[in-house]
């Protein structure tokens, strides 16, 4: 089975791949201009900080980043795209022969590309509805080798992936857009526009079991071109194309070459293979690790900053707790504290956390009396009592336990429960 | 003086330009320079800006149908850098369909040549020459792509610059070859286009093909002509020009001969990028996002685009087909990119001779056309018309043309081509020639008498 | 050269009359002929000529622009959406 994906990421950058738009927009046709509504007259100006990212992921997919990169004119006709060309790249892209490491292997990116998006089209009746708002937003193609070989290893693909361009400052949960090209016997099959991360599993699982279904019954897979109803669940065969079309790639002669090899990389972070370090040096779970880390920068700094200082369980351990309750602006000292107060044993709950992170110390004076005494009526069952009543010493575990539990000191535990006590079943 | 001083120090209160407007007006339906003319215009030097020049809130055209109705939003870089100065816009001159053209034959409107209406204006900036031949105090904002700067003004009598390529921001200029186009400056005496030239030029954010590099005015009293160039020349435009170099002799310019035989290939070369990039430039006219607008959406978009781009014309058509196909994928190799190759190849030929001296040459191997007779030329007879001015403008040398001399009443010009960024020596030896030879002119609105 | 013209038409999304597509396909075959001609100069060198190289980038900033009702004017709009052709 061979599985090859080509995947198209917006880039987070303010303004749009060949003008000075804003890439944020809610109106329709509020964030446009002559350039990216291809206005005669208008020609391209290259976003720098687009061609520093892209460089970025070239890099942090192992590519041969090249050291002139260029752009070209694709040729082809359809309402969303303004200038009936895209401004893409061909001849020098920004990285090629990459890869990136899973799947008990390697999965090869032959390509890494910078280009532009065209309309967004809104289909009616008898006519369309265009929006030009993302027209001219930064676009990073991603190409891979055919060497994806199950469903499962898309998973693991997307999940690196992902991860990779995460660390890169990209989220591509909802907008990926993919064409997925899959093959079971000879016959390639194309499946084009899958948007997002589940519809393309949905779609692989589903190519999967149409073609194992027809190999099964010997009839031949047709090579063609499919889409994708994510409605349905199901690739259907997309009509024949009305009219040929005829790319015919020129160099784009606005713009110059461009030089890569100055500019900055962002640095790439793998975390699954972090997580896997950490794994075996620390003796912990790699899934836990990683389930932490790799969508979470934050996590892996704080873990960064303790790991030579506590032992990881609890590190991970507080990970957890602060994921949980939502405080992910916790500093390193404060995540420190917390660190601590799990290897102790002590009991912390939201507020616990809450404090901790906010600086404020648990002792004593900040003690929520409620909550101790509602402990402690819980801990005064009747033997307890009767006990207490022949031997006042029967009660010191509870002390004890609420002392260590809480920090306070024993001697103020005494005397709670000990008001509990005359209160609640006179003395 | 040049005639911006002489303006300046003129009055010329509201009158002045009612009139202005009003005999333009006039002549203008006879000669078709303009094909907007701006009868709003009160105060500063007058422009003219040629119709493929974004002018914001102007009809923009091109001389296009495609294009008719087209409002731009902006101005191009030039025309706001001349606003800025205080100059003042004047109206649209007429042109060939896109800068396809000669002659200025491709045109709704055809411009006809001021000194005898049945003959060409020459193309593509057909109307700037015009305009500049028959208004007393003007300049003229024009576009040069493989000679239509150098062409019309040779034809016209007046003076044609063509800078450096990425000399002047092309941002608002509606692009023919972009790789090739230059805006330029054309005047009644040379010593217009400097001033116009320093203001208009420079690097432009909006236009990534701009430089600063500095300009030279480096002359080494070198003229050379190149024979196989020469050789192509009717007769009659042939001795006048024999008689231009004698003349140029005498003034202290030592004449050279040098070989360069490589003229088909140029024009070859210079046809298929241009017509390459133009047909990418034209693919954008669809009918529904400005200009000519086709009615029925509900047509399939395929056939809505088809009936959309009926409206070219024929030129533009050919144009668009031919380039379509030098760079489709079985023959871009052979076509294409060895255009590519052999314009590398012409420009380091004619750097190297360019390193010596001046080039000088006509501008075209024929006498001035009349409008019929230029009809009857194929295409391919046209494109070759161009074998003198694509080899500076396939590589970007500034050219000036310049009138030496009138043949049966209609001007001749020759042009000089120096080398790259020495734009200002060929503007001063127009001026130094200017100060031995008179033009003549047959209009002179604007006048002050 | 073989060049198949109709296909080449569909590709430009142009159409031509019956006798205007004669007279154009034979004016097209006989330039591309001439076109040949660059089959007799040899280059010895690869390298294409780039006509600028002075590398421009731009800062990514937002610099909205300044007459988008202009811009629109010259479209049919539908509450704020261009309208074309149908797909």
């Amino acid at each position: 089975m061979k599985i090859g994906l080509e995947a198209h990421v917006s880039l987070p950058t303010k303004s749009k791949l060949f003008c000075s738009c804003s890439t944020i927009a809610s109106e329709p046709n509020s964030a446009v201009c002559p350039i990216c509504m291809g206005f005669p007259g208008a020609k391209p100006m290259l976003n720098e900080e687009a061609l520093k990212i892209a460089v970025s992921i070239a890099n942090a997919l192992n590519c041969k980043v090249n050291e002139m990169v260029s752009f070209v004119r694709k040729v082809y006709f359809y309402p969303d795209l303004p200038k009936s060309y895209q401004i893409t790249q061909l001849y020098e892209p920004i990285g090629i022969n990459g890869y990136v490491e899973c799947c008990n292997g390697n999965i090869g990116i032959r390509r890494v590309q910078l280009e532009e998006d065209a309309a967004k089209i809104i289909r009616g009746d008898d006519y369309t509805l265009l929006d030009f708002n993302r027209a001219g937003i930064p676009l990073v193609e991603i190409v891979t080798d055919p060497d994806i070989k199950s469903e499962e290893e898309l998973r693991t693909f997307l999940t690196e992936l992902r991860s990779i361009l995460y660390y890169l400052g990209i989220d591509i949960e909802g907008e990926l857009k993919t064409d997925l090209n899959i093959s079971l016997a000879e016959s390639r099959v194309e499946v084009k526009n899958i948007t997002g991360i589940r519809n393309l599993i949905d779609a692989t699982r589903y190519e999967i079991q149409r073609q194992e279904k027809l190999i099964k019954s010997r009839v031949k897979v047709v090579q063609e071109t499919r889409s994708y109803i994510e409605a349905k669940r199901e690739t259907i065969a997309t009509r024949e194309k009305e009219t040929e079309e005829e790319y015919g790639f020129i160099p784009e002669p606005d713009l110059t070459s461009y030089g890569t090899t100055h500019m900055a990389r962002i640095k790439p972070i793998y975390a699954s293979k972090i997580a896997e370090e950490y794994a075996k040096a620390y003796n912990v779970d790699k899934k836990l690790i990683a389930e932490l880390i790799l969508f979470d920068r934050h996590a892996l700094e704080l873990i960064d900053a303790t790991k030579d200082r506590y032992e990881m369980k609890f590190i991970l351990n507080g990970i957890e707790l602060v994921k949980k309750y939502k405080k992910r602006d916790i500093k390193v000292g404060a995540f420190e504290k917390l660190v601590e107060l799990i290897k102790e044993g002590s009991y912390i709950d939201e507020e616990t956390v809450s404090k901790i992170e906010k600086g404020e110390s648990i002792g004593a004076k900040n003690l929520n009396l409620e909550t101790i005494r509602k402990e402690v009526n819980g801990l005064l069952t009747p033997s307890i009592i009767a006990d207490y009543k022949k031997n006042p010493k029967a009660i010191n575990f509870i002390i004890g336990r609420i002392a260590a539990k809480y920090k306070v000191s024993p001697k103020e535990v005494a005397e709670i429960v000990k008001k509990e006590l005359s209160g609640q079943y006179g003395d | 003086m040049s005639s911006i001083e002489e303006f300046a120090s003129m009055e010329k209160g509201r009158e002045y330009y009612q009139k202005l407007v009003e005999e333009l007006e006039r002549l203008n339906e006879r000669v078709h320079a303009f094909n907007n003319i701006n009868h709003g215009i009160s105060s500063g030097f007058p422009f003219s800006a040629k119709d493929n020049l974004c002018v914001k809130g102007v009809e923009t055209t091109a001389s296009s149908k495609v294009l008719s109705g087209y409002m731009p939003p902006y101005n191009a870089t030039v025309i706001k850098r001349l606003f800025s100065k205080g100059f003042s816009f004047l109206g649209k001159t007429n042109m060939d369909e896109f800068g396809f053209g000669s002659f200025g034959i491709n045109a709704p409107e055809i411009a006809r040549n001021p000194f005898d209406e049945r003959y060409v204006a020459g193309g593509s900036s057909s109307g700037a020459a015009v305009a500049t031949s028959i208004l007393k105090y003007h300049v003229a904002i024009a576009e040069s792509t493989g000679g239509s700067i150098a062409t019309p003004a040779s034809f016209c009598g007046v003076v044609g610059f063509t800078p450096t390529y990425g000399t002047v921001s092309r941002y608002g200029l509606i692009d023919y070859s972009n790789s090739m186009d230059k805006i330029g400056v054309m005047a009644r005496v040379a010593k217009d286009i400097k001033p116009i030239f320093d203001l208009i030029r420079g690097a432009d954010g909006y236009d990534s093909t701009t430089t600063n590099s500095p300009i030279t005015s480096i002359n080494k009293k070198r003229l050379i002509v190149i024979d196989q160039l020469i050789g192509l020349v009717d007769q009659r435009i042939r001795s006048l020009f024999e008689k231009l170099l004698d003349k140029l002799n005498s003034m202290g310019y030592s004449i050279e001969h040098r070989s360069l035989d490589m003229i088909d290939a140029s024009i070859a070369s210079y046809y298929i990028i241009a017509m390459a990039e133009a047909s990418t430039n034209l693919a954008r006219y669809t009918g529904f996002k400005y200009g000519l607008k086709v009615e029925n959406f509900e047509k399939g978009y395929n056939e809505f685009f088809t009936d959309a781009r009926s409206a070219f014309g024929e030129e533009a058509k050919r144009r668009i087909l031919l380039g379509t196909f030098v760079r489709s994928a079985n023959v871009r190799d052979k076509y294409y990119f060895k255009a590519l190759k052999v314009k590398d190849l012409l420009f380091n030929k004619l750097n190297e001779i360019l390193k010596e001296g001046f080039i000088i040459m006509p501008v075209m191997p024929i006498p001035t056309p009349r409008i019929d007779d230029a009809r009857k030329l194929t295409p391919l007879q046209v494109y070759k018309m161009d074998a003198l001015t694509i080899p500076p403008n396939l590589c970007g040398f500034p050219h000036i043309s310049f009138p030496y001399g009138y043949d049966n009443g209609l001007p001749v010009g020759a042009q000089v081509i120096t080398s790259k960024f020495n734009d200002y020596s060929i503007i001063n030896f127009v001026e130094e020639w200017e100060e031995n030879f008179e033009y003549k002119f047959k209009y002179n609105i604007g006048e002050v008498r | 050269m073989y060049i198949d013209f109709e296909r080449l038409l569909k590709v430009c999304r142009l159409s031509l009359r019956n006798d205007e597509k004669e007279k154009m396909e034979k004016e097209i075959n006989e330039i591309i002929k001439y076109f040949d001609v660059l089959d007799s100069i040899e280059i010895k060198e690869a390298k294409e000529h780039q006509t600028s190289n002075v590398e421009v980038l731009r800062k990514d900033e937002v610099r909205p622009f300044d007459d988008i009702d202009g811009l629109l004017k010259n479209t049919k709009t539908y509450r704020f959406s261009v309208v074309g052709p149908k797909v």
